[in-house]
């Protein structure tokens, strides 16, 4: 008769699954079907390991006892098999005898407790009696949530996916709160697709529109909008720290920001994000990159650089690779490598060899470590300096390439072409192809006179568009590969041990069949549907955009200290529709905006106790980042210049900010402020000074893109309030905006329609209307005997007023633009 | 009062306490118009671990590296060995940056500079002769020359005292004091930032120093200016008053609160709350920086330069105004210390910025009765060379950048007065141990007598009552510290 512990003890060998590398540290799924019947000692509920558990191992016990522990008879707790180990007579989790487990023992042990008593993190007695339950239900381990690649499980109920998901976690007689007014959807739509109202006139459309799908055409006429990509650039330029300088020391200019416009054209054209991925990554390592390829890749150039007097080049070498590695963390794998630079991960299942082998993949581009504090920090090309110029230059090269191909057909059709001119012609590219046109006119000449008259044209037309090009810095990938060590403790001049090879992280699955081991192929691996958290981590940053709080609330840490995703179905589905659906950014804005839970009241509901939105029982509401409150207001008071792309723009800002702690030779010193219309375009295009970004924009918490951002904070301070009201530039807004309500219309009650209209896409309320005119009157009667007060305060900003407007009215109605602007009004979503 | 403004102020309570059978919570509501409300709406404060020994902090920072040779750390001996070459043993293995890398020799260039030796509560303190106020506070110093960094170039070291790292991305000193203390001054900002004029702003600061990384910003240091608004457009546009923005504040916040009434968010209250404290800003701060009330007596301590906006002594009478006025975090910024040619030319003008104003500091707490409540740290963020930069002569030299040893000190706030810590071998290079053997410390295991730059830090947050192991934040799953991994309260240096 085989024994009651035989059967355990065979049960517990089958139980370890296949093809599962032992001597890695990860965390392996341990199906322990036997212990089931045994271990549920009580009808207590099952202990959520993955949720409940391994969270909690991780912050209280992994720094001693987690994937870092060096010492060999030392307890792991990180996977199944160190947690069963005997370690001389005794286990951590005893499967013969669960409630002797170790763990029990020493957590319940006053003499010698676990954690210890010095421990800096202690377990609260609820915790404690967590893990006993857990332990004594058998122990079992599950991988954490998100290194297991999502799957679409089936739909809770009929009906749009995402409220049939949001749906199920409510509890009994919770529903979704009342859809919100079409104008409040309307205009909190266009705030998320385009960071603008709406169109007064698409507003009017679409109130007006008795049709069906009147909700999902306005959301595609949004989508449409170049502004769109305008507006989600910004999420990806904060992640990616994207910067107009260099970052440290002299902090100079770079060259860059055909990226920046780069990331808005991609968008706009809705490329697949697979792809707007890979192109970043390894848009240079393609057989024949087009110019987009390459200019995307200025991705790899992002990190800050220095090239301070007496730095030593390894150093920063190294430096800038971390920070490459890092940032690919944070951006893609929503984690930290941090940790993994000097010691294998306390808290996650990397180690540092996987650290420094992905840093491998950076380690080999071409450009020095030291940037020469140059605006061409090499290697870089040329490219057209906006997107005017690039829409001019397109249609050129769509000149030059029809050109060539009559000229190619003329010339296959003769029979007296040279055989040398035929195949030099076919080893050329279009650049030759089109001198040779020109310069070999006898070829042409006698059969197409005009060809080559229009290829002398084209030619010289060409020649003029590449005069006003501007250069972008680039990657590109050295012949012979750098060596790549790991770094002890993260010391560049500590390397040990044999080269690595680039590769990936085993927790996240290899690298797919046949990929290069280049940036190519880790582009692909990212992409790959065997990789589990990348599409998770961009669907819930989109997520997050659109609802203000992601589905996972710390959108940097997917890793086992991160918060767990509120809807984890939820989050599952929409990655994987993101990928079923060709990695198509626009097809999941729409499908979140057509849900109706992103179409309900955003009040608050007090009867749910749910402060933090945690349900999604309610719409979105949030104050809007530093770029929208200003392009909002330049939009209202009709400044806002739509001119799309080029060189970053500077806007007045007060004088000596950048002096006071730029470096005497920093040609980024003295803060000139633009002239002219530039100063009213999108803050997109604002210059991004790293050490200095302009004070609009920190104090309404833009990150200063040192380092990778995928959360701003949303803080409320005093010095908040001063901008908006006393800033230079919010100051000639508001008096624009007077300007506009005083000549478009008759009244004070039109006026004040239209004012609400734009910033609010509906009339004033009675409170709110007899509050701006209190204001109105008020400012009437200051100004009336006050003449030169209101002309001062007309005359600020450089676009001079109207002077056939009454200097009294323009004030008054000037205060009560800037109140209206300062309020909550124009500072929210909701 | 305006009975425009009582009229709206009355309607405004009206309209929010109708609002308060929605389940706002009293507390809430009543912090709305209490005069005594704390400015900082969120949770993000922290408080502190034990009885602190200082309310407040004031950060003399030496941007670009003071030369400890020619300040504080007295080596006579180095004369006899002039423009002799560095002995080898001496300089052991150290990292030299590329400025001086390719120098044929590394001349002993002793300070040019008269050393005396001052009383104190100790041994006594050897201050050079640039330094002739700071040498009269002597008995209120606790000297440390043992301070210590691995980073040797000034972005990186700058970027590491200050914030932990030497790479950007973490919160600033500031910042971790502005989390962990909050604020007292409902009408200042709790944590304030000057920078100091010199005749050599050789190197950059970067808003990073005061900035606040991955904590929310709200934390961040707020600049006190010299030249323009004192804080960023704290002035209200020409040809509108004080009166007409009171008006149009009781406008928004009607407005305000007819947003609040249909999604009662308790972030458009914060934000209200916000408003009014702005408002009381415009007139504190004007206040703070009026100089006309203090009296000759003062100007005499500061020394005129003090009535000049932007010196070091204007910003050191800022710092005591503004720590009379409950501000708990002050830092004032002076570059121009990094004297690789021309030492004696430059920091000559550097010290005549900076001696008198931290002499008065200190005299003026002191005989208000807040120098006991208040540290003082001055320092930079590293030293400066043994050897020459350079050509060197008697009278003109310069030193390169120098991270295993500077000097630093700290006076008041439960810092022991009169006492110096740690001394460094024949030739200020190497840490020394009492018997002048020379000692390698790291900062992973702190060893007497020495203080590595997270010590420094650790002691600074422990004078204020953090716990610097305690003072975490969570960001991507790490609970960073400060002091990262490291750091070690100076006992030796606490009362």
């Amino acid at each position: 008769m085989i024994s009651e512990n035989d059967r355990l003890e065979k049960n517990s060998l089958r139980s370890y699954p296949k093809g599962v590398d032992h001597t890695l540290n990860i965390i392996i799924t341990t199906i322990m079907l036997a212990f089931g019947s045994c271990a549920v000692v009580s009808a207590e509920k099952p202990v959520d390991f993955a949720k409940e558990i391994l969270p909690l191992l991780s912050d209280k016990c992994f720094v001693c006892h987690g994937p870092d522990t060096r010492k060999k008879d030392l307890v792991r707790l990180d996977s199944f098999e160190g947690a069963t180990r005997d370690l001389g007579g005794y286990k951590a989790i005893d499967l013969k005898a669960l409630s002797d487990s170790e763990i029990i023992v020493r957590m319940n042990d006053s003499d010698d407790p676990m954690p210890p008593e010095n421990a800096e993190k202690q377990l609260t007695d609820e915790e404690r009696k967590l893990i006993e339950r857990w332990v004594k239900q058998g122990g079992n381990y599950a991988k954490h949530w998100a290194f297991v690649p999502p799957k679409k499980t089936s739909l809770p109920s009929k009906g749009h996916p995402i409220d049939a998901f949001v749906q199920k976690q409510f509890s009994e007689g919770v529903d979704f709160a009342v859809t919100a007014n079409n104008a409040t959807i309307a205009r909190r739509l266009a705030l998320v697709l385009t960071g603008l109202p709406p169109e007064p006139s698409l507003l009017e459309d679409f109130l007006n529109d008795n049709r069906v799908n009147a909700y999902e055409r306005f959301v595609e006429q949004l989508l449409a909008d170049p502004r769109y990509g305008e507006h989600q650039a910004r999420y990806w330029l904060d992640a990616v720290r994207y910067g107009d300088t260099h970052g440290l020391h002299l902090d100079n200019r770079r060259g860059i920001y055909p990226y920046r416009d780069w990331v808005v054209r991609a968008l706009n054209n809705n490329l697949p994000i697979d792809r707007f991925i890979e192109w970043q990554l390894a848009g240079d390592l393609h057989s024949k990159p087009t110019t987009e390829q390459l200019i995307a890749t200025g991705f790899v150039r992002m990190n800050p650089s220095t090239a301070e007097g007496g730095v030593i080049p390894a150093e920063f070498q190294a430096k800038n690779n971390f920070d490459r590695t890092e940032t690919l963390g944070t951006v893609f794998l929503g984690m930290s490598m941090l940790c993994s630079r000097c010691h294998t991960h306390k808290y996650d299942p990397i180690t540092q060899t996987e650290y420094y082998q992905l840093m491998a993949f950076f380690n080999s581009t071409s450009e020095g470590p030291l940037d020469g504090n140059k605006y061409e920090y090499a290697p870089v090309i040329k490219v057209p300096k906006d997107q005017v110029s690039w829409n001019d230059w397109l249609k050129l090269t769509v000149e030059r390439d029809e050109l060539l191909s009559d000229a190619a057909s003329i010339f296959n059709n003769v029979k007296s072409s040279r055989s040398d001119t035929k195949k030099k012609w076919s080893q050329s590219d279009e650049v030759a192809r089109l001198a040779m046109v020109v310069d070999e006119k006898k070829e042409w000449k006698n059969n197409a006179l005009s060809i080559y008259k229009d290829a002398k044209d084209l030619s010289k037309r060409i020649d003029n568009a590449q005069k006003s090009f501007t250069s972008t810095m680039i990657a590109k990938e050295l012949d012979k590969p750098r060596d790549t060590k790991l770094l002890d403790r993260g010391e560049y001049n500590l390397p040990v041990g044999d080269t690595l090879r680039p590769g990936v992280l085993k927790v996240m699955g290899g690298l797919p069949e046949g990929a290069p081991r280049n940036r190519l192929g880790l582009a692909k691996w990212l992409t790959s549907r065997d990789q589990p958290v990348v599409a998770r981590v961009l669907v819930n940053r989109i997520w997050q955009r659109v609802f203000g709080e992601g589905l996972v609330r710390t959108p940097e840490d997917f890793g086992l200290q991160g918060e767990h995703p509120t809807h984890p179905e939820l989050l599952d589905w929409l990655a994987v529709e993101f990928q079923d659906s060709g990695w198509d950014l626009k097809h999941m804005l729409r499908l979140m905006v057509s849900s109706q839970t992103f179409r309900q009241n955003s009040a608050h509901r007090g009867e749910l106790n749910d402060p933090e939105n945690k349900l999604f029982a309610r719409g979105p509401s949030f104050r809007l980042d530093a770029e929208v409150l200003r392009d909002i207001a330049l939009w209202a008071s009709d400044l806002l210049d739509p001119h799309m792309g080029g060189e970053g723009v500077k806007p007045y800002q007060p004088t000596g900010l950048w002096k006071a702690l730029s470096h005497p030779a920093s040609n980024t010193k003295n803060y000139k402020p633009d002239t002219g219309r530039m100063v009213y375009r999108r803050s997109l295009y604002v210059y991004w000074k790293r050490t200095s970004p302009h004070p609009m924009m920190t104090l309404f918490d833009a990150p200063n893109r040192e380092t990778s951002c995928v959360k701003r904070s949303r803080t409320n301070t005093p010095l908040q309030s001063l901008g908006l009201f006393n800033e230079k530039q919010r100051v000639e807004i508001a008096r624009m905006f007077a300007e506009r309500l005083l000549k478009e219309r008759n009244s004070d009650e039109q006026r004040l329609d239209l004012m609400f209209n734009l910033l609010v896409c509906r009339e004033p309320n009675d409170q709110e209307r007899s509050a701006c005119n209190r204001l109105l009157n008020a400012m009437r009667k200051r100004y009336v005997n006050a003449d030169q007060d209101a002309k001062d305060l007309l005359n600020t900003g450089e676009v001079p007023r109207d002077k056939s407007l009454n200097p009294t009215e323009h004030a008054a109605w000037t205060q009560v633009a800037a109140t209206v602007l300062a309020s909550d009004l124009a500072l929210m979503l909701f | 009062m305006n009975p425009l403004r009582e009229a709206d102020l009355m309607m405004t309570r009206r309209q929010l306490f109708g609002r308060a059978a929605l389940g706002l919570g009293t507390a809430a509501l009543a912090d709305v118009f209490s005069p005594n409300l704390l400015g900082n709406t969120s949770s993000q404060v922290r408080g502190t671990d034990f009885a602190p020994k200082a309310k407040r902090v004031i950060y003399l920072f030496m941007s670009g590296g003071p030369s400890h040779h020619d300040l504080w750390d007295y080596k006579p001996k180095m004369r006899e060995m002039f423009g002799k070459d560095l002995p080898e043993h001496v300089r052991d293995g150290q990292r030299i940056t590329g400025m001086t890398s390719r120098q044929k020799t590394l001349p002993v260039c002793p300070s040019k500079y008269k050393f005396t030796k001052h009383e104190n509560n100790d041994r006594g303190l050897w201050v050079s002769e640039l330094l002739p106020y700071t040498a009269k506070v002597a008995k209120e110093l606790a000297v440390v020359y043992s301070t210590f960094t691995e980073a040797i170039n000034h972005d990186p070291a700058i970027t590491y005292i200050q914030t932990g790292s030497q790479i950007p991305g973490r919160p600033s000193l500031g910042a971790w004091l502005s989390y962990g203390l909050g604020r007292l001054n409902e009408n200042l900002p709790s944590y304030v930032v000057m920078h100091a004029r010199s005749k050599f702003p050789e190197q950059s600061l970067f808003g990073r120093l005061w900035g606040t990384g991955f904590m929310p910003s709200e934390h961040q240091g707020v600049l006190l200016r010299s030249e323009g608004d004192p804080v960023l457009y704290l002035k209200n546009p020409s040809g509108v008053s004080g009166k007409d923005r009171r008006a149009q504040l009781d406008v928004l916040s009607a407005l305000n609160n007819e947003q609040f009434k249909q999604f009662s968010d308790p972030e458009i209250l914060a934000r209200i709350k916000q408003h009014e404290m702005a408002y009381r800003m415009q007139t504190s701060v004007p206040e703070l920086m009026d100089l006309s009330s203090e009296s000759d007596a003062t100007f005499e301590l500061y020394g005129e330069e003090a009535r000049k906006a932007g010196s070091f002594a204007a910003c050191c009478l800022n710092a005591r105004r503004l720590a009379e006025r409950g501000v708990r975090n002050i830092q004032i910024f002076h570059r121009g210390w990094d004297a690789h040619g021309s030492l004696p030319r430059e920091h000559e003008s550097q010290c005549k910025d900076i001696d008198q104003g931290c002499y008065a500091l200190i005299k003026d707490l002191k005989q208000r009765g807040m120098l006991d409540e208040t540290l003082i740290v001055w320092g930079g963020e590293f030293g400066r060379t043994a050897y020459c930069q350079g050509g060197l002569t008697k009278e003109n030299y310069g030193r390169d950048h120098h991270p295993r040893c500077f000097t630093t000190w700290m006076a008041g706030g439960g810092i022991k007065p009169g006492i110096t810590y740690g001394q460094t071998d024949d030739y200020a290079y190497n840490i020394a141990d009492a018997d002048g053997n020379t000692i390698k410390p790291t900062k992973d295991n702190w060893t007497p007598g020495t203080m590595h730059i997270h010590d420094l830090n650790a002691t600074i947050l422990n004078q204020l009552g953090i716990d610097h192991r305690k003072l975490t934040y969570r960001y991507q799953g790490r609970d960073f510290r400060l002091t990262d991994v490291h750091g070690h309260v100076i006992k030796d240096l606490v009362t």
